[in-house]
């Protein structure tokens, strides 16, 4: 048999789900005579499931369907769908098949539109009861398999939930049931089950347990011999049982029939692949958070002058992955970039984009591109990986030299500075279009960044809610930040991280968040030198000179021999490519570190110098002699850096 | 107090005779266009300031000086005519000149080159009993520096003082980003500039250095080199 099964997307049935070929048949071969009963209840298409339509393929003809949402049905031969009137979707089934058909396309169209589990089982209930039966008890597979393999150990069921009336709560078994429903199945039932057949109460493999799972409804009269008044139909999903569902009727109404183990079967089978597709999209969600969290710095950097606090929340629905990122990148001279940004949407993609954007951005950075250029190479990139993808951005860097903030931004909320004496001020940052736009110049400005002050950066999800607007968030943000620091001034950033995040209240988020606290503590100029030099002969002397004098005025007699070499070697490199003055720069923190900038964009590679060369060796002396060295391409060439540690005997003398 | 000098004119203004020197004009473009973001960004000049209060400790009242390269008249000519010095400014910015009449009204400003003012020359402004020059020679091309530090000799008084200020580095007329715009500057190293000096016939009393970290991100820390100077004879 090929037939698509209505309500997936692409699944054929498990060769196990026995039972359900003859409702197929019936559902395909009596499409052409019973069609459009139920276009008025059809649940809202949702494209984050497609295949939910592909049911009309069994009953609703295209002409009745709403036009949005519907593009991925196949348009099918009119002459195969006759129109017809809308009916009362919950009216009991009546005997003719033609309303048993009718009745089974508005039940199972209902099922196949939850989302989840609980909304397709919450479908079911109100599908069945009371068209089809008067309680239904479902259970479920304890543990649930999520793989293709089935679950090891015993084949167990626990009660999920039970209906008798359409507005039941399916949501939770009833208080003090829980303990005594967890059943094991095995023997007869359990081959039963697992063939995914549906049976009437009174079949004799089924005998032994059938009094076990109606336990929890052993008030109502009829689950004492229920007999041909019960329905057990298992829950199979696309390759595994999930559970069962037990479907009764009242002693008042007549026994189930024949034709009625062909709807429940048609009913079960729907809810499993629901609740299948639940699982599968969970699933997804779920990589997703992992994917984006992979995605986010696994550590924040510990540049001198500065210190890092960061949050990163996703939102509580998982699929509700979203594309929040933030980044702390060194730059040459201490500096360092603050970044956060957002990629709109909520999905796998916008995860994945998010990562490819962060990436770009680390490029860019490094290259020491001033905050406007980043984003406009951003922008390009962010068109080249499709135009579909929008994301905005706020790129800051911070000079704990000069101590100066430089922002621009991509259409990003602005951030929130708190000053040192604990006012908190939204900074205006002229808010430039979102990355992806394309076109649209972005614009940096620059503006003091006082010691002691912090920069807090963020994404809408700390400040949007359903029930508040983001400027009113934002100016709660502010105002938070700013009660946090009457109460301890300049406030640990751990601590004032956590003060920030109180303002999403106890309810479920609707969007992720991400948070970048920069707490500023400026760089004395006394502790960097800095020079430039004509690229000359005689260079690397002078800057061998300008060095023992800056080491010498630091206390720091010990390290000159070393660094008087390498600063030698370096310079010698740079003078040979440069043409305009390199840079000579030195930065006293807890290390002592030596840059040396060039115009010349080719980065230095150790090479193993031959025995009759005379250069080449010196990347292997600062190698062998740094701590740590470097070199970075920039856009205006290219700096080249080593670090020494500052030995023990000089620390006291650290000015 | 008087405005009746003829100025160097460059561009539209009547020209002077030395002739053109187009960098130069754009030197001075570059000032007019920065004004008082130029206090902004250098805003504490704590070695400036103790170099005029040299000065000011070493010279009587009412002493003439020449403050070269004046810019806003902010802090130098302000902290000199405070002092009861008679302070005459010269800067090649037209703007920076106009904003230094209005800050500082009791000192002279002239819109002059200082390449422009030799004795005996079309602009002689008198005699001086001190020069401050505070990084305004590292506008000039550095071939031209010994001879405006010759020319400075020959502008004060036998025994005059001589306040300088310069970046340490070793570049010539090298331009750079400034403050959003560009300028040309040169530099010499601490020992080369000292000799520089000494060839024209000074005695450097005085030396001191020290990092400074303008407030703003274009403009790179810088090492400040103050040479405090007697005229020889």
């Amino acid at each position: 048999m090929e037939h698509r099964t209505p309500g997936q997307d692409s699944g054929r049935l498990h060769a196990g789900a026995g039972g359900g070929a003859a409702p197929r048949d019936m559902a395909v071969d009596a499409a052409p005579v019973d069609t459009g009963a139920t276009a008025p209840s059809t649940p809202p298409s949702r494209p984050s499931s497609p295949g939910s339509g592909r049911s009309d393929r069994v009953a609703t003809p295209p002409g009745d369907l709403p036009a949005a949402g519907r593009g991925t049905t196949p348009p099918e031969p009119a002459a195969e769908h006759p129109a017809q009137s809308a009916r009362e979707e919950a009216e009991p089934v009546p005997g003719t098949p033609t309303d048993r058909l009718r009745y089974l396309e508005a039940a199972t169209r209902r099922i196949a539109g939850g989302i989840d589990r609980d909304e397709t089982l919450r479908e079911l209930c109100r599908a069945a009861i009371p068209a089809f039966a008067d309680a239904m008890l479902v259970h479920l597979r304890d543990p649930l398999p999520t793989g293709d393999r089935p679950p090891d150990g015993p084949l167990a069921l626990r009660l999920h939930s039970i209906a008798q009336g359409p507005e039941d709560s399916v949501t939770g078994a009833p208080p003090g049931t829980a303990d005594f429903v967890e059943l094991t199945v095995t023997g007869p039932f359990a081959e039963l089950l697992l063939a995914g057949r549906p049976v009437f109460g009174d079949a004799a493999e089924i005998a032994p347990a059938v009094g076990e799972l109606l336990e929890p409804v052993a008030s109502t009269p009829t689950t004492r011999s229920p007999g041909r008044w019960l329905i057990i139909a298992p829950l199979h999903g696309r390759h595994q049982l999930l559970g069962t569902v037990a479907l009764l009727r009242g002693t008042d109404r007549p026994a189930f029939t024949g034709d009625d183990l062909l709807v429940a079967s048609q009913l079960a089978t729907h809810t499993a692949f629901g609740i299948d597709r639940a699982m599968l999209s969970g699933r997804e969600a779920s990589l997703a958070d992992a994917l984006q969290l992979t995605m986010l710095p696994s550590s924040l950097p510990a540049p001198t002058g500065v210190r890092l606090a960061s949050r990163y929340l996703p939102a509580a629905e998982t699929s509700q992955v979203g594309g929040d990122w933030y980044d702390a990148i060194p730059l040459p001279g201490n500096r360092v970039a603050l970044v956060v940004g957002d990629v709109m949407g909520h999905s796998m993609t916008s995860a994945a984009i998010m990562g490819q954007l962060r990436t770009t951005v680390q490029t860019l950075a490094g290259l020491d591109l001033p905050p406007e250029e980043v984003l406009h190479h951003l922008d390009e990139q962010a068109q080249r990986l499709g135009s579909e993808h929008m994301a905005t951005c706020l790129y800051a860097v911070y000079d704990p030299i000069s101590q100066r903030l430089l922002v621009a931004d991509a259409g990003h909320l602005p951030p929130v500075l708190l000053h040192p004496d604990g006012v908190g001020e939204v900074l205006r940052i002229p808010p430039g279009a979102p990355i992806g736009v394309g076109g649209v110049p972005f614009e940096s400005v620059e503006m003091p960044a006082p010691t002691g002050a912090t920069l807090l950066l963020y994404t809408d999800g700390l400040v949007e809610s359903r029930t508040r607007d983001v400027w009113s968030g934002v100016e709660l943000l502010r105002a938070r930040l700013q009660a946090a620091a009457s109460v301890v001034a300049s406030p640990p950033l751990e601590t004032l991280c956590d003060a920030v995040l109180t303002i999403l209240g106890r309810g479920a988020r609707d969007d992720d968040v991400a948070l970048l606290a920069a707490r500023f503590d400026g760089f004395p100029p006394r502790n960097v030198a800095y020079w430039f030099l004509n690229p000359e002969p005689q260079t690397a002397a002078r800057a061998r000179q300008l060095t023992r004098r800056a080491l010498h005025r630091w206390g720091l007699d010990p390290l000159l021999d070393t660094t008087e070499l390498l600063v030698s070697e370096v310079v010698t490199n740079a003078v040979r490519y440069a043409s305009r003055p390199i840079a000579l720069r030195l930065l006293r923190t807890d290390v002592l570190r030596c840059e040396v900038g060039d115009d010349s964009p080719q980065v230095p590679r150790m090479r193993r110098a031959q025995a009759g060369d005379e250069g080449g060796r010196g990347l292997f002396l600062v190698d062998r002699l740094a701590q740590r060295w470097g070199a970075t391409r920039l856009s205006t060439g290219k700096v080249v850096w080593f670090e020494q540690p500052i030995p023990e005997e000089c620390r006291a003398a650290d000015p | 107090m008087s405005e009746g000098f003829p100025e160097t004119g460059y561009g539209s203004e009547e020209s002077g005779t030395e002739g053109i020197r187009p960098d130069r004009e754009g030197q001075a473009e570059a000032f007019d266009a920065i004004g008082d973001r130029y206090d902004e960004a250098f805003p504490y000049k704590k070695g400036q300031l103790a170099a005029a209060e040299w000065l000011i400790g070493a010279l009587p009242a009412g002493s003439r000086v020449l403050d070269l390269g004046c810019g806003t008249g902010l802090p130098t000519a302000r902290q000199l005519v405070e002092a009861g010095l008679e302070v005459v400014g010269v800067d090649l910015s037209r703007g920076m000149v106009e904003l230094a009449r209005q800050y500082v009204p009791r000192a002279t400003f002239h819109r002059l080159d200082i390449a422009d003012l030799g004795a005996d020359g079309p602009h002689d402004l008198g005699r001086f009993d001190a020069v401050a020059a505070f990084f305004s020679l590292l506008m000039l091309p550095r071939g031209e520096i010994p001879g405006v530090l010759r020319m400075i000799h020959d502008l004060l008084v036998p025994g005059g003082l001589f306040a300088l200020s310069m970046v340490e580095a070793d570049v010539d007329y090298f331009t750079i980003p400034f403050l959003g715009n560009t300028i040309r500057v040169s530099g010499y190293l601490r020992d080369d500039l000292r000799q520089a000096i000494e060839e024209a016939d000074f005695e450097v009393v005085e030396e001191s250095s020290y990092t400074y970290a303008p407030e703003i991100s274009d403009v790179p820390p810088e090492e400040q080199l103050f040479l405090n100077c007697a005229r020889h004879g």
